[in-house]
């Protein structure tokens, strides 16, 4: 037995203790939803505000190394992971994640977010906006899904 | 009879020392790790809650893997992780079991079908098996996987368990027995 993407990205956000975790089933077929999740180049600076471009080398290798690229030119190297279904990404300062499973004729799609180093966690904490923020993240990942044709 | 409980000996066991240098990268917030460790500690988690939460399996792996991950920034000695995720597993099995399973008495008539567990490998149990020991109280299930598949003296299941280790002696006795008429049958 091996635990499906959501229940591991779920895991790993409780390792984390984020509070920057949601999932929510969406009522789009799975390969449109994880169409745009999984085009990171494409629509990650539309879905992570701040995020100017995220380049990604082309090609389906499932370990990449990126480059995004923050509103004043700021680079992070980002260690990507992707698999279908499943999309996690780690910087020296932060976490990303995303997973979805087909449910039905629907999708159940989460997403995480998390601050890496020690000192930044009470911020993390703090910060009450983190669910409302994921959930915010996982309606713009469905309305870019339904506008795909 | 012991024979029976082991057919998975021989597996090889996950790299363990391999994985403290993950634990360690995972505690201090690396996500990659983190993620490496759960490909290696899963399969070991569902090896112990499947013969002890049984249809629950899922749930008590889901909660074993959680109560670990949520555990491991507090675990000092990353060396020590092998036996403190058998701790915490086995722990989660039997209280997903209790909380979902009503126990019954091992019915001696059934304990014979029990023959089906010579040669079974623990990447599944058998229906019999399966509906043999979903009749033994849990912590007899409990104690079997840890002195029979896990092979730990009395003492350590019992640490594990929280019990005395007269207490693992009187249950495993108990178990044990049940197999024994089985093969003896």
């Amino acid at each position: 037995m091996s635990v499906d993407t959501v229940t591991r990205l779920r895991l790993l956000a409780a390792g984390l203790h984020t509070t920057l975790y949601a999932e929510e089933r969406l009522e789009l077929p799975y390969d449109k939803v994880w169409a745009v999740a999984s085009d990171l180049a494409g629509e990650l600076p539309h879905l992570v505000p701040l995020l100017r471009e995220f380049r990604v080398p082309p090609g389906d290798a499932d370990r990449k190394r990126a480059l995004a690229v923050g509103p004043l030119g700021c680079r992070s190297a980002f260690e990507v992971r992707l698999a279908p279904g499943w999309c996690l990404m780690q910087s020296r300062l932060v976490v990303g994640g995303m997973a979805a499973e087909p449910e039905g004729d629907g999708t159940r799609f989460a997403m995480l977010g998390a601050a890496r180093p020690a000192a930044l966690r009470p911020v993390q904490w703090a910060y009450a906006l983190g669910g409302r923020r994921s959930r915010a993240f996982i309606r713009k990942v469905a309305l870019r899904a339904a506008l795909r044709p | 009879m012991s024979a029976g409980m082991d057919g998975s000996a021989g597996e090889p066991q996950p790299p363990w020392d391999a994985v403290a240098g993950l634990v360690r990268a995972a505690r201090a917030g690396d996500a990659l790790a983190m993620d490496e460790v759960l490909t290696v500690v899963t399969p070991y988690v569902t090896r112990l809650c499947r013969p002890i939460a049984l249809s629950h399996c899922e749930d008590a792996v889901q909660d074993a893997l959680t109560a670990v991950f949520v555990g491991m920034r507090g675990l000092r000695d990353p060396q020590a992780f092998y036996g403190w995720v058998r701790t915490v597993t086995v722990r989660e099995a039997v209280r997903v079991a209790r909380r979902t399973a009503v126990e019954q008495a091992v019915d001696p008539d059934e304990v014979a079908r029990l023959r089906g567990l010579v040669g079974v490998g623990d990447a599944e149990l058998s229906a019999q098996v399966r509906d043999v020991l979903a009749r033994m109280p849990v912590h007899h299930r409990a104690v079997l996987v840890l002195r029979e598949l896990e092979e730990l003296d009395e003492r350590s299941a019992a640490e594990v368990l929280g019990i005395a280790p007269g207490t693992v002696k009187s249950r495993l006795h108990r178990a044990r027995s049940a197999f024994r008429k089985a093969w003896q049958q």
